[in-house]
């Protein structure tokens, strides 16, 4: 999978805006939206919260997870822990690099916030590097990861099933008799 | 005529259709189109975007686009001539007109369908009113028709009342045809001084933030570019002082409407966005990207007041280095590479130490923009880097190519094109230095009575350059600064200047331009587009009057001398 397809998987989600129009409600095929109201905040999906905030028609209120204090504790957590802790949303680094990138006016301390997630990336990334390296060196059969994000999932999928079918074919090379058999 | 409520009678009539932008290639209306363009993003407007060097561009371009489209945005063209007469539109063309070219053609002001002018009234106009320049010709027929009617009715009456009532009618008709050659004579008169002198009005990009200011649309990359306009204004010398400094504190109070409207204490803004500040920065050519020493020896004002041509101006400049105690391996450093300490207050030492060089206006009120760490840009930064672009002669491009990249480098999103503008504008600032340099060391400038005059000749280095109106406009204005400064004539120094500049070699033309007399508190009336387009008709000299600036026309070679001795007539 691409990252560009992850993150057009991301901009499913819902985020609050505040617009500055009105509008009926509308029918779209994936859902219905609105009304929209001069003021009054309303839930609509990422894509047109962004499309929105581009023709400067409506304001971002950033999510409740995207704020430093809760994004310090979920890094403390992730560096003390060796397995991966829930975090807020599935979909936390697309979110934060799209709304930091289009409305980062909208959201306070934007500079803190984008090296926190950051960090807790990178804290998790790593994890999963050592454990897909322990799984190949150990030759394990199956192993188990909970709390990972597609994002992440995505970064070592091709590695890891690639070094994986090498790995057998390595091994079944080496037993030359077994492979006859077939 | 004048729209007055922009919103309703622009914005609001065009937001549903197809709308067709012609904008002239000059900074300001660049950055008024890059306003428009924003807004029309937001609100998804269809537009066609046509650069136009001059009137037969603006004919063509006008040619091609009447059939589809029935609405016409001008931005800097198009109000100083009579419009309809030039491009003979149809009857449901409407054309919006933002243009700072003054003085507006009545004809403009006075129709009331098909011109709207987005214009703001408050600007000198002295627009002559309508009675005084139009009015009825039927009643003037219909009296005299009466009148021979009268005669031949009444030649059935008795011979004496008839007589009588002739002479009656035959002095009221002499005197009605004495009232009209009255009438027609003030007529031609208020025409003449109207349209005698040609100047500049408020900035386009700013009529067009008020529009986005209006609708509550506006951004800072919006104020951002209505400050390059102004600045561009300022630089190209085409408004006077008093009303620059007007301009900056308007913008200035929407600077600080934008600034207290996002930061406050704790939240605040990423280093991301962009910071817009108010500067009493100094008047030294892109100080910040170059080298202070460099700066100093290509800003005009500096220049002349050193006369850094001259063996003793290179004295004094060292003198005021010393002064300042620069030492001088820091000042031949790039900027941002001098050392912390003398960049900390080198704007008020400069100041000191300019005061007593007689260098009383050093600092200029001007607006800076930040965003990231790395990026900081003034304004006249931003005005050079984008003439330069536009005015590239470097490589063989088109101008519409040259427009759209000096278009872009607006954008923050395009920063190695604005960085490569501001290396082609300095190339183009030590060309005009030298220009300079040379002109007055082998005395180029002759005077000829009523004007100076200067013709630079084809084998002068970077003489391609200024083939192209704002690079000669430019190098006028320094090149008339720098003459009043090194001659003793008191006579010479209130004279106009008039400077030639090879435009194509093949066909053996031309540019000529005509600048004002450089005083403090000149108001840059320029009377050179009336008085060159009088000169070529009585020589019938082979002139192409194209540019939407009526004080610069293209001319062939032969018929240089001719033209300025007719010129010299008129003049004097």
């Amino acid at each position: 999978m691409d990252p560009a397809e992850v993150e057009f998987l991301a901009e499913k989600e819902m985020v609050k805006i505040i617009p500055n129009f009105s509008l009926d409600k509308i029918y779209l095929i994936g859902g219905d939206l609105g009304p929209f109201n001069p003021g009054l905040p309303v839930e609509v999906p990422v894509w047109l919260a962004l499309n929105l905030k581009q023709r400067q028609k409506c304001r971002i209120v950033p999510p409740e997870w995207m704020d430093t204090d809760k994004l310090e504790d979920i890094r403390e957590q992730e560096r003390k822990l060796d397995t991966f802790t829930p975090i807020p949303s599935l979909y936390y680094m697309e979110l934060t690099k799209l709304l930091l990138n289009h409305a980062a006016d909208n959201i306070p301390k934007a500079d803190e916030i984008r090296t926190l997630v950051k960090d807790i990336w990178d804290t998790r990334v790593a994890k999963l590097r050592l454990s897909a390296d322990s799984f190949i060196s150990q030759q394990e059969a199956h192993a188990q990861l909970d709390n990972l994000t597609l994002m992440e999932i995505n970064t070592t999928r091709s590695f890891l099933l690639d070094s994986l079918n090498y790995m057998y074919k390595l091994r079944s090379n080496l037993q030359p008799g077994r492979s006859q058999d077939y | 005529m004048f729209v007055t409520d922009i919103r309703k009678e622009f914005y609001d009539v065009v937001v549903n259709q197809r709308v067709a932008l012609f904008v002239s290639p000059d900074i300001d209306a660049l950055c008024a189109c890059k306003v428009l363009q924003s807004l029309f993003h937001c609100d998804q407007v269809q537009y066609t975007l046509v650069p136009v060097a001059g009137w037969q561009d603006l004919g063509t371009a006008f040619m091609e686009h009447k059939e589809q489209y029935q609405y016409f945005v001008l931005i800097n063209c198009g109000a100083n001539v009579d419009l309809l007469e030039t491009l003979q539109p149809e009857e449901d063309s409407v054309f919006f007109i933002c243009d700072t070219h003054r003085p507006v053609d009545v004809v403009n002001v006075y129709n009331d369908t098909q011109i709207k002018l987005l214009i703001k009234q408050d600007d000198d106009l002295g627009v002559p009113s309508y009675d005084d320049i139009f009015r009825d010709d039927e009643e003037d027929e219909e009296g005299d028709g009466n009148d021979s009617g009268n005669e031949s009715d009444g030649s059935a009456e008795p011979s004496g009342k008839r007589r009588r009532y002739d002479e009656d009618a035959l002095e009221r008709r002499i005197e009605r045809q004495r009232a009209r050659r009255e009438w027609e004579a003030r007529r031609r008169e208020i025409l003449f001084d109207y349209e005698q002198y040609e100047f500049h009005g408020t900035s386009a990009a700013l009529v067009m933030f008020e529009l986005a200011w209006v609708m509550s649309k506006d951004t800072k990359d919006m104020l951002w570019w209505s400050v390059i306009g102004v600045t561009d204004q300022w630089v190209h010398d085409k408004i006077p002082h008093m009303k620059y400094v007007t301009d900056i504190a308007t913008l200035q109070r929407h600077v600080s409407r934008h600034n207290h409207r996002n930061e406050d204490e704790e939240n605040s803004l990423s280093i991301d966005c962009m910071r817009i500040t108010f500067e009493y920065d100094l008047r030294l050519v892109l100080y910040q990207h170059w080298s202070l020493y460099e700066s100093i020896c290509n800003s005009s004002y500096t220049s002349c007041s050193f006369k850094l041509w001259s063996i003793n101006g290179q004295k004094k400049l060292q003198e005021f280095l010393a002064d300042m105690g620069l030492p001088l391996k820091q000042v031949r450093q790039k900027f941002n590479c001098m050392d912390m300490t003398i960049k900390e207050n080198l704007r008020e030492v400069i100041e000191e130490s300019a005061n007593k060089f007689s260098m009383k206006d050093i600092r200029v009120q001007t607006f800076a923009v930040n965003f990231g760490f790395k990026n900081r840009f003034l304004a006249s930064d931003v005005v050079h880097a984008a003439a330069a672009l536009l005015e590239n002669v470097e490589k063989d491009e088109t101008s519409a190519d040259n427009f759209i990249k000096a278009l872009d480098c607006l954008s923050r999103s395009n920063l190695e094109r604005l960085h490569l503008g501001i290396d082609l504008a300095k190339k183009k600032l030590k060309a005009i230095q030298q220009t300079v340099a040379s002109c007055i060391c082998t005395n180029l400038i002759l005077s000829q009575g009523p004007f100076l005059y200067c013709h630079l000749l084809e084998g002068t280095p970077d003489v391609k350059l200024f083939s192209k109106p704002l690079a000669l406009t430019l190098l006028c204005k320094y090149l008339l600064k720098a003459f009043l400064c090194s001659t003793r004539n008191k006579r010479c120094k209130i004279l106009p200047l008039i400077m030639a500049a090879p435009l194509d070699v093949e066909k053996g033309t031309v540019i000529v331009l005509g600048i004002p007399p450089e005083s403090e508190t000149s108001d840059k009336k320029n009377f050179f587009g009336r008085a060159f387009e009088k000169a070529a008709e009585s020589t019938s000299s082979r002139t192409l009057h194209d540019h939407f600036d009526t004080s610069v026309i293209e001319l062939k070679m032969e018929d240089r001398g001719k033209f300025l001795d007719a010129l010299i007539t008129l003049l004097s």
